[in-house]
């Protein structure tokens, strides 16, 4: 009896802080009510959808994809016939808007560098001609620019009176058309391509050790002739060597030459009016953010280095590359990463200037097939492109770190 | 410091979600609310449809019930409104454009006037969305507005996807635009050609066909706004502007050196142009399908926006249109008596419309003899003129 009367008090009496006040009640009440809303949310959108589907019979589903697509798709970088399904089609959109994205990301991340180390120029001229440089292209709205651009494309003398360039390049409003390498039989120009790949990356080992045997030893061995020397030896074997047993080179140049009544170019590789101008316009505008994410990345290097690497005997260009650069990366790959995924994500205005992107080709696939479904699909392709993008650069990144000891 | 935070976001994160609650459930009462109020306004039409609602079995989801009650007629919706939803365009001369003083004009601006006029009293309780050719199939399956008059196609798969069409309004065909300098007089001569269209056509669809079947190997250059591709065409970007020829000669008129372009005598395709309603709404659909009823038998009985008279003439067809004798069903579909006043006296009737837009006093495209005359005149039933242009019977 007085053994219970003497526990039971003081299991009963909390003498802890308020309840209100108590830490891991307030947090377990936000995560259960911030639950809730999200489940409610959820639950709203999806009701809504379904109300809608039935109220007003909006077809969905994806059996489309199976479907003949049966409409061209303008310029694209995989084959395509119009006999080909919607599913391929839009894999054909897809990889048109993931060329865009890679090439625009490296062009734009080089010009942003540029531009952004010229922003911090010693020379007063260069200095304000990189700042103009900057506030133009970032304050102008992106569309406007591609429109910009577009009838600066139109500009250009029309297919029929374009400029010809020793016969080999054609310049004109339709676009710029290259010799370009081209292959007959697909399996023998992997071949190659695979041996010369082994060639380059054996010459760079190579380079690599006896540089390594240079400095530890200090007898010359001229690595970067040896190098260069092996890779260019295994890639012209392999190809005497194919060529001998397929019958034929692996790849051949094949050149763009007007064709029919009306002079379109045909053949090489012709970089259509409607991708240059997306391009132009989608580098100029990133490359000015680019630049400013590189200046405040330099700029936030301790001047101490700077002056460090200076006293040491370090030339301008040696600071920033040897000190400067690889610290204010750190701070610029994780802005930098997003600028990549808006210049994916803002190669979808491509429609308005008749570059068959991944949103203009599903757009046009609306009309044939399900609105609602369409619309899904291209979500959740940007989705895929922008998380592995992401994925990427957070790897590079992780790299990057400083390592904590 | 934090806790503070912590403490807001918990009350702002509750007061949302209370927010959300009461926001889904006071919704639903909402749009119900009107509905009561409204018989004593108008009683016969209100009282019919509330007869069709409880007659429905309504076995739809319990979220829609709600959706499915008279509360929910888009006669209803559009007359609390006060204001009928159209999606246009405003590129194209004739159809749809704007006039010097910024108003919205055109044949399609037109129709939805008409509606206006039927519904609501006013031609001029209108709101005229802009849409690209793209959109046009969203737009409509979404509901957001009451009619879209776009010049649109009808198709089957269309019919079937995107909401109901009422009625032909125009009968258009395909075809394509070149320079005259390439010295070609046929499509079937387009062999290899980039041509230029705009995106989420018909037109875009027929072209791949055209190309398929005659092995032209026609490259589409393809545009979201119709005035990208005329920059495109007109530069020579590409060799062919495709569109219907109406359009092409509509848009022809904007061209610096018109008489350099010549339109292909080929016509590949059928393009019957008319207004689509949403689906889902048979009242709604069966309003705009007597609208468009209206203008043309205000044309076949020589009634014009003029000469509208002000009692019963004792031609009976006459009177039965303008609501002095008779009915052609306006109270099943909740109008007045005298719509049909209403619409020839706001926007005139089909002949009026298509003379202002797309006749003399617009693009001037011919219509005597041509698919989009009437069929036949009132005056005389067996000396048809010819058209194609013709509704159900008003009576």
């Amino acid at each position: 009896m007085l053994n219970t009367n003497t526990t039971l008090p003081r299991a009963l009496t909390y003498q802890g802080i308020p309840i209100w006040r108590h830490a891991q009640v307030i947090q377990w009440t936000a995560q259960i009510a911030s639950g809730f809303l999200v489940v409610f949310l959820v639950a709203w959108f999806f009701f809504n959808i379904a109300n809608a589907i039935e109220d007003r019979e909006i077809p969905y589903g994806f059996s489309f994809l199976e479907r003949a697509y049966q409409t061209p798709i303008g310029q694209h970088f995989l084959p395509y016939e119009t006999s080909d399904t919607f599913l391929y089609a839009f894999g054909v959109a897809a990889v048109n808007t993931i060329v865009v994205s890679i090439v625009g990301v490296i062009l734009a991340t080089a010009l942003g560098i540029f531009v952004g180390v010229a922003r911090l120029s010693g020379n007063w001229l260069v200095a304000k001609l990189a700042l103009g440089y900057i506030e133009f292209f970032r304050n102008v709205p992106l569309l406007i620019q591609l429109y910009f651009w577009f009838y600066i494309v139109l500009a250009l003398p029309p297919v029929r009176e374009g400029y010809v360039i020793a016969d080999l390049v054609y310049v004109n409003n339709a676009g710029i058309s290259i010799p370009f390498p081209f292959s007959d039989g697909l399996a023998a120009a992997l071949v190659w391509l695979a041996a010369a790949l082994a060639g380059v990356v054996g010459g760079k080992a190579l380079h690599q050790r006896l540089t390594e045997r240079e400095i530890d030893t200090g007898q010359a061995s001229y690595p970067l002739v040896w190098g260069v020397t092996v890779a260019v030896v295994v890639g012209a074997l392999a190809w005497l060597l194919i060529s001998f047993v397929g019958g034929g080179a692996p790849l051949v140049v094949s050149e763009p030459a007007p064709q029919g009544t009306f002079g379109r170019i045909s053949g090489g590789f012709t970089m259509s009016g409607g991708l240059l101008a997306l391009l132009i316009g989608l580098v100029m505008y990133t490359s000015s953010f680019i630049a400013e994410i590189v200046r405040a990345g330099i700029q936030s290097v301790n001047r101490g280095q700077i002056e460090a690497a200076r006293a040491l005997g370090l030339s301008p260009m040696g600071t920033l590359r040897q000190v400067t650069f690889p610290q204010a990366l750190r701070v610029i790959i994780p802005p930098l990463i997003s600028q990549f995924l808006n210049l994916t994500k803002n190669s979808s205005l491509a429609g308005a200037i008749g570059f068959a992107d991944l949103t203009n080709v599903a757009k046009t696939m609306t009309q044939t097939a399900p609105a609602i479904s369409i619309f899904i699909l291209i979500m959740a392709a940007y989705l895929a492109m922008s998380l592995t993008y992401s994925l990427i650069g957070n790897l590079y990144n992780r790299r990057l770190r400083i390592a904590s000891r | 410091m934090k806790r503070t935070i912590k403490y807001i976001a918990g009350a702002a994160l509750v007061a949302v979600l209370v927010g959300a609650m009461a926001c889904g459930q006071e919704e639903p009462p909402a749009p119900v609310a009107p509905a009561q109020t409204e018989p004593t306004a108008m009683a016969a039409p209100t009282e019919a449809m509330a007869m069709e609602a409880t007659a429905e079995p309504t076995a739809m989801m319990q979220e829609s019930t709600s959706m499915s009650n008279q509360g929910d007629s888009r006669l209803d919706a559009v007359r609390a409104r006060d204001e009928v939803i159209c999606a246009s365009r405003n590129d194209v001369p004739g159809y749809g454009f704007l006039d010097a003083s910024g108003n919205n004009v055109g044949f399609d601006i037109d129709l939805c006037r008409a509606l206006a006029a039927a519904v609501l009293g006013d031609p001029s309780k209108i709101q005229i969305r802009l849409i690209s050719a793209a959109e046009r199939g969203p737009t409509i399956q979404s509901g957001e507005v009451d009619m879209l008059v776009r010049t649109v196609t009808w198709t089957t798969s269309r019919d079937a996807q995107w909401g109901n069409y009422a009625q032909t309004m125009f009968y258009d065909g395909q075809g394509f635009m070149v320079n005259q300098s390439l010295g070609i007089s046929s499509a079937l001569e387009l062999q290899g050609a980039s041509v230029c269209v705009t995106q989420g056509t018909t037109t875009e669809l027929n072209l791949a066909d055209f190309s398929a079947q005659n092995g032209l190997n026609i490259e589409a250059l393809t545009f979201e706004d119709t005035a990208a591709v005329v920059a495109a065409y007109e530069s020579g970007q590409c060799d062919a502007f495709t569109n219907d020829r109406s359009q092409l000669a509509a848009l022809g008129t904007s061209l610096a050196n018109r008489a350099d372009h010549v339109i292909l005598p080929e016509t590949i395709s059928e393009e019957p142009l008319g207004p689509v309603v949403p689906h889902g709404d048979d009242q709604w659909f069966d309003i705009v399908k007597s609208v468009m009823a209206v203008l043309i038998y205000g044309e076949a009985y020589g009634v014009n926006s003029g000469s509208i008279p002000s009692a019963a003439t004792g031609d009976t067809k006459v009177d039965r249109l303008l609501g002095f004798e008779g009915s052609w069903g306006q109270e099943s579909l909740g109008l007045s008596d005298t719509a049909a006043q209403d619409v020839i006296r706001a926007v005139g009737n089909y002949g009026e419309i298509y003379d202002r837009n797309l006749g003399p006093s617009g693009i001037n495209l011919p219509r005597e003899g041509g698919r989009n005359a009437l069929w036949a005149d009132a005056s005389c039933q067996d000396c048809p003129k010819g058209g194609q242009i013709y509704a159900a019977p008003l009576r």
